[in-house]
């Protein structure tokens, strides 16, 4: 069975109260609940002494009644039970084979899961009602009042603390996590403020005591506000629809059936998914079809370059034809030529430079059957136009065919 | 027909595409109604005036809806047009319905050599588009293809670029590879 993180999340409640509630007992690490499974392992244990009857079980029937969870595990916890004296021997004597449970452990379990399922504010409201009862009570001493005063002081000063660190340093997920077991309780304030007022006047000399009740549920507000002032600012940046994390939205949307997942959208209408086809482009998508992608970038280009009209297509061609046609000017019937003879005919550097320049274009161009290659040192003569030339010579590669 | 049941058929037709309606309904203002040709029904196409169509977002320069793989898709909306528009001179709507091997056959034809897997993917993810926008009615179990209702909403001038385009793709008799019974997926050429 493939399990929600909600279920996850709601297992992890679960077992993070039962440790805390726990810690007070375990003295070994690893006697304490490490998997909500242990839990039930442990609620099916009790179960089976609650069937047993009167004269108890012993640790193979307890075994054999659990016999879906493992065995291994069964007997772990049946002897961390009996550690911690939630089963115990019928009669206290050796080779005694018949167990006995308390109920207190089991109490302990339906508290844990109702304080986890509610987040521990229903018990809380429990507690500042039966406080309030105690101080109204007819027969209620200062003393109670004084206690119970100090009691509720306590609760919210631990609250207010965890609260108030948890909105300062703790990242927002864990914040949100924790946030619904916390806060958010006007009432629960009031009450407290209940008992505070029964108090004071019933015993004023409980000033002080009252103060710090005070002054504990002053901080209790000031950490929800800060808590939610923080979670408001999040949401508002995530744009995450309330206060709600995603993981949340996402089993919402794979667990809700389609009537819940539509409501959602409710007032929204949507557009039919309407492209229209122009047979221009269906016919420009059909002749396009089977070639190769021809859209290619264009090298960069220096910015107020020649105008892109006359652009590159034209350009080799004319060039080709042209450098062609000055190369076989050179060469006439030679396959090959001297570059010094070529430069030294140029009436001018400048007439040089320009047939150095197709000579080297029609080197470079694959289509043109011409190659140009340079020889080591300089010929240099003072009076000749150009001063110094690289010997060189321009082949004309003959034709493979 | 009353101005509130007009609405409501335009509220239909915007938010769900094309109506399918029951033999006999009227067809509201500004829609157009094709008959099926079992004579079961028919649909009813939203016509809006050619100003205010889809074709102005282009002419604009506005972004309409988005379509993935668009040339793909007009590809293939093109192979489905060639092989269900019989006889380019009569009226287009409703067509022949065929088996979808020719008109994957001329898809592939006009998309050129590509990967049988790919090109399977391709058309029917265009197919599937095209479906659900109304261009095509594609039943996806008898794996036939005919064409959708807003094909119609093609006007004449659009109906003669469209000749040519017929004419001058392939034909699906013409299609190699594609001699096998019709209602077939094609075979493809080589196991992979």
């Amino acid at each position: 069975m493939q399990q929600g993180l909600d279920d996850l999340a709601g297992e992890a409640a679960v077992l993070r109260v039962y440790r805390q509630a726990f810690a007070v007992l375990a003295r070994e690490a690893e006697k304490m609940i490490l998997s909500p499974q242990l839990l039930d392992v442990d609620e099916a244990i009790l179960s089976a002494f609650a069937a047993s009857g009167s004269e108890g079980l012993t640790e193979e029937q307890v075994r054999n009644t659990c016999r879906k969870f493992p065995e291994a595990t069964v007997s772990r916890r049946f002897e961390v039970l009996k550690t911690y004296g939630a089963v115990s021997k019928v009669f206290e004597r050796p080779n005694e084979r018949y167990y006995r449970a308390a109920f207190a452990p089991y109490i302990m379990l339906l508290f844990l899961r109702r304080i986890a399922e509610r987040g521990g504010q229903s018990e809380l409201h429990q507690l500042l009602s039966m406080e309030h009862e105690n101080v109204s009570a007819a027969t209620a001493t200062e003393a109670d009042g004084r206690a119970s005063v100090e009691r509720l002081t306590q609760v919210f000063r631990l609250i207010a603390n965890e609260l108030s660190i948890m909105s300062l340093g703790a990242d927002v997920a864990q914040l949100r996590e924790n946030a619904q077991l916390l806060w958010g309780n006007e009432p629960l304030i009031s009450r407290a403020e209940a008992v505070h007022a029964t108090v004071l006047q019933r015993w004023p000399a409980l000033d002080r005591e009252c103060q710090w009740l005070r002054a504990g549920l002053a901080a209790y507000r000031d950490a929800i506000d800060a808590a939610a002032g923080r979670l408001i600012e999040r949401a508002g940046t995530t744009r995450a629809l309330g206060l709600l994390p995603a993981e949340e939205w996402r089993s919402f949307a794979r667990t809700a059936d389609t009537e819940r997942l539509g409501a959602v959208l409710d007032t929204f209408v949507f557009d039919a998914p309407a492209p229209w086809f122009d047979p221009q482009v269906m016919t420009e998508a059909v002749e396009s079809g089977g070639r190769p992608d021809t859209a290619r970038m264009p090298p960069p280009r220096p910015a107020g370059d020649t105008d892109p009209a006359d652009g590159p297509e034209s350009g080799p061609v004319v060039d080709q034809d042209a450098i062609r046609r000055t190369v076989e000017d050179l060469l006439g019937t030679e396959n090959s030529v001297e570059i010094e003879d070529v430069m030294r005919v140029a009436p001018d550097w400048e007439a040089a430079r320009r047939v150095l320049a197709q000579l080297t274009a029609a080197h470079h161009d694959p289509e043109l059957p011409y190659s140009l290659s340079w020889g080591e040192g300089l010929s240099v003569a003072e009076s000749g136009s150009p001063a110094w030339v690289t010997p060189g010579r321009l082949v004309r590669q003959q034709d493979p065919s | 027909m009353t101005a509130g049941a007009t609405a409501l058929a335009w509220a239909r037709a915007r938010a769900s595409g094309p109506l399918r309606v029951p033999a006999g309904t009227p067809a509201p203002d500004g829609m157009l109604r094709l008959p099926e040709p079992s004579g079961d029904g028919a649909w009813l196409v939203p016509q809006v005036p050619e100003s205010a169509g889809t074709r102005v977002l282009a002419e604009m320069g506005l972004a309409g809806p988005l379509l993935e793989q668009p040339n793909d898709t007009a590809r293939l909306l093109a192979a489905a047009l060639r092989c269900c528009w019989e006889d380019p001179l009569a009226p287009i709507w409703p067509g022949v319905t065929v088996a979808s091997a020719p008109v994957l056959g001329v898809f592939g034809e006009v998309t050129g050599p590509r990967d049988e897997l790919a090109h399977r993917r391709s058309a029917v993810a265009g197919l599937r588009r095209l479906d659900q926008a109304g261009w095509l009615i594609w039943d996806e179990t008898a794996d036939t293809i005919r064409l959708g209702p807003r094909v119609a909403l093609w006007n004449a001038s659009d109906l003669t670029t469209l000749r040519q385009l017929w004419r001058s793709m392939p034909g699906p008799a013409s299609v190699p590879g594609q001699t096998s019974v019709p209602g077939q997926a094609p075979v493809p050429e080589q196991a992979p």
